[in-house]
């Protein structure tokens, strides 16, 4: 499987992923056919139109997906994280018929609506309302940096429907595009990910029927708390990939560039640093396949899956950063593929929660571990 | 009806491959289903969607991991394969006298067959077990058309190309352009793993058919040429090197 899909992101993916980075759209085509092999339903099960792999087996492919482009990995990991499996595990049999087999054929894209102007890692902060009327809610507020915003066709959105119940006062909505006062603001200009379209969303008033809830009213902090963990893994085996990409690249400019009449991966300079991107690139991929094993056994893997992004997300800083040191000047230069790269791998750091958060919850969890 | 795709397995076109003491070393090279075969098992897949009832069987002869080449077709959507376990390789009229039994006994109406394989870039096996069955052949086909109890092809010739009606049963063997293969889905690739693999031994193969499995062409030495670069750096401004280059392409390389 991974080297059908080795093949297939070879083939059909990274020859476009320099122009994407240049002139960025919202890769239509090849989602469409990635729909078509499986990749965007690989959890959710055969009977809504999924593959039914587990979290090792998705892991593994994602890093495929994400050494040929980042972005299409990006997407990727959303449409087939939170809104299928909180569809799958929180959904009506209605839901689940009417939006898993979309998303699983890549015919819907999913978004996750959570963070706002104001919040990213503080989700109970969010002001996204929803005003109980009668039949449904009217939802009101501004969510920001939702990747896939105007392109997606269905929305997990995450609203208060207590404001003054903090936490537990969220519950979380589908709404489908073309919903009336569902509004989005232009691309976000980004580092790096450009295809990966990412728009604030506002809800202007937007009713939301009864039946478009998803679980229960106030349930929606904790489901998006407990479904943290599969996205960090899968953000760790993006930037698994991402690394491997740039890797790759300087392993093969070392061999065929030569100075002073010898190709560079002769000196130790460039040979040290080949080893220790490579060495630090095999630890995040163990970290991340760890934590995915773990998971798909039934442990709790809050500190595995914050170890993996933590420590993949940095290693892909490293790498890509090093990558560009072994190319020289031609690092720096558009023509070459690493200086995207290098700008691709700078957000793992960022998204599903910063690296500060991630130290947060592993510190947390040492203590937690010991009943203390 | 029922149709069989001949397979083999060789090594990775795209991937870089070691020449040592001026034969190819293979250690560590990735292997694949040969590319011209591929196109062999689309088409296959192609009559069946276009409403034929068919039952599309895998053939191939090859050491062990030609079963990993043989999954990928399986992936592909072929229903179930045989696989001729054999370590040695076989020059191209021995596997026709192997498998041409084997697509007897499986009652083939249309046998598929790459155009030329790529590890010896050979293009005798087609004609061969055509030869071997007794069957009409079509080499270099571009294009084929499922008629009743006949096909028509289009193949091309070294003028151009001709059109063909064969009666079934035929051997077609395959050129660029007959269609664009597909990628495996990932439920396909599942799937195949449960679908039926019947690995044969080679020597019981073939004296069960009564037929030698020994090659015919005796391998005396394989060279690989290589040829240094002449590394040729043109001194002066751009106008006068682009000059220059130019009088060398035309001049002595003769290529303008």
């Amino acid at each position: 499987m991974q080297l059908a899909v080795r093949d297939f992101a070879r083939n059909e993916i990274a020859p476009i992923a320099a122009t994407l980075d240049r002139e960025p759209r919202f890769p239509w085509e090849t989602l469409r056919r990635m729909g078509d092999l499986g990749l965007l339903g690989l959890m959710s099960p055969e009977e809504y139109g999924g593959a039914g792999i587990d979290t090792l087996g998705y892991v593994v492919l994602l890093e495929e997906i994400a050494a040929a482009d980042a972005s299409h990995s990006t997407i990727m990991s959303v449409t087939n994280g939170l809104p299928q499996q909180l569809i799958l595990r929180y959904g009506t049999p209605e839901q689940r018929t009417r939006c898993l087999p979309k998303l699983a054929s890549g015919e819907w894209i999913g978004a996750f609506c959570l963070t706002e102007p104001h919040c990213g890692s503080d989700a109970a902060a969010i002001t996204t309302r929803a005003d109980r009327v009668e039949g449904g809610y009217l939802l009101r507020g501004t969510k920001a940096w939702i990747t896939g915003g105007g392109e997606a066709q269905l929305y997990l959105v995450m609203a208060k429907t207590e404001p003054d119940a903090g936490a537990r006062g969220v519950s979380c909505f589908l709404v489908e595009k073309g919903a009336e006062g569902l509004h989005f603001g232009p691309p976000e200009g980004k580092l790096g990910q450009h295809a990966a379209i990412a728009t604030s969303v506002t809800f202007d008033d937007l009713f939301v029927p009864e039946e478009a809830r998803l679980g229960d009213e106030g349930q929606g902090f904790v489901m998006s708390m407990t479904s943290l963990d599969g996205g960090r893994i899968g953000i760790a085996a993006q930037a698994v990939g991402i690394a491997r990409a740039a890797l790759d690249a300087a392993i093969a400019y070392a061999d065929d560039r030569e100075a002073f009449g010898q190709p560079i991966r002769e000196f130790q300079g460039v040979s040290f640093k080949l080893a220790d991107m490579a060495t630090r690139l095999d630890a995040a991929r163990l970290l991340t396949w760890r934590a995915a094993w773990l998971k798909d056994r039934g442990y709790r893997v809050t500190k595995e899956a914050s170890m993996a992004k933590l420590f993949a997300s940095e290693a892909a800083s490293f790498v890509t950063d090093g990558a560009v040191q072994v190319f020289g000047g031609y690092g720096y230069s558009t023509d070459f593929p690493v200086e995207r790269l290098f700008r691709d791998a700078r957000v793992t750091e960022l998204y599903e929660g910063t690296s500060e958060i991630q130290r947060v919850v592993i510190g947390r969890q040492l203590y937690r571990e010991q009943g203390r | 009806m029922k149709i069989v795709t001949i397979l083999k397995q060789v090594p990775d076109a795209e991937a870089r491959v070691r020449s040592k003491d001026g034969t190819l070393d293979l250690s560590g090279a990735t292997f694949v289903i040969d590319g011209m075969d591929e196109y062999g098992v689309e088409e296959a897949l192609r009559i069946r969607e276009g409403g034929a009832d068919a039952e599309i069987v895998a053939l191939a002869f090859g050491p062990k991991r030609t079963a990993e080449a043989i999954r990928t077709a399986l992936a592909m959507g072929v229903d179930r394969a045989v696989h001729v376990l054999g370590d040695e390789p076989l020059d191209a009229l021995a596997t026709a006298r192997v498998l041409a039994p084997l697509v007897r006994d499986e009652g083939a109406d249309l046998v598929f067959v790459g155009g030329k394989q790529a590890d010896w870039d050979s293009a005798a096996l087609g004609p061969a077990l055509a030869e071997a069955l007794g069957w009409p052949h079509s080499d270099w086909t571009t294009s084929l058309t499922l008629g009743d109890g006949a096909l028509e092809v289009i193949h091309d010739v070294d003028d151009g190309s001709e059109t063909l009606t064969l009666p079934l049963p035929a051997v077609v063997t395959t050129q660029q352009g007959l269609n664009e293969p597909r990628y495996p889905t990932l439920p396909n690739i599942m799937k195949a793993k449960r679908k039926t693999l019947d690995t044969r031994a080679l020597d019981e193969v073939a004296a069960a058919a009564g037929v030698s499995a020994t090659s015919t062409t005796e391998l005396r030495s394989a060279v690989i040429e290589s040829r240094a670069r002449r590394n040729v750096m043109i001194e002066g401004d751009a106008a006068s090197a682009a000059a220059e280059l130019v009088r060398r392409l035309r001049d002595e390389a003769k290529v303008l």
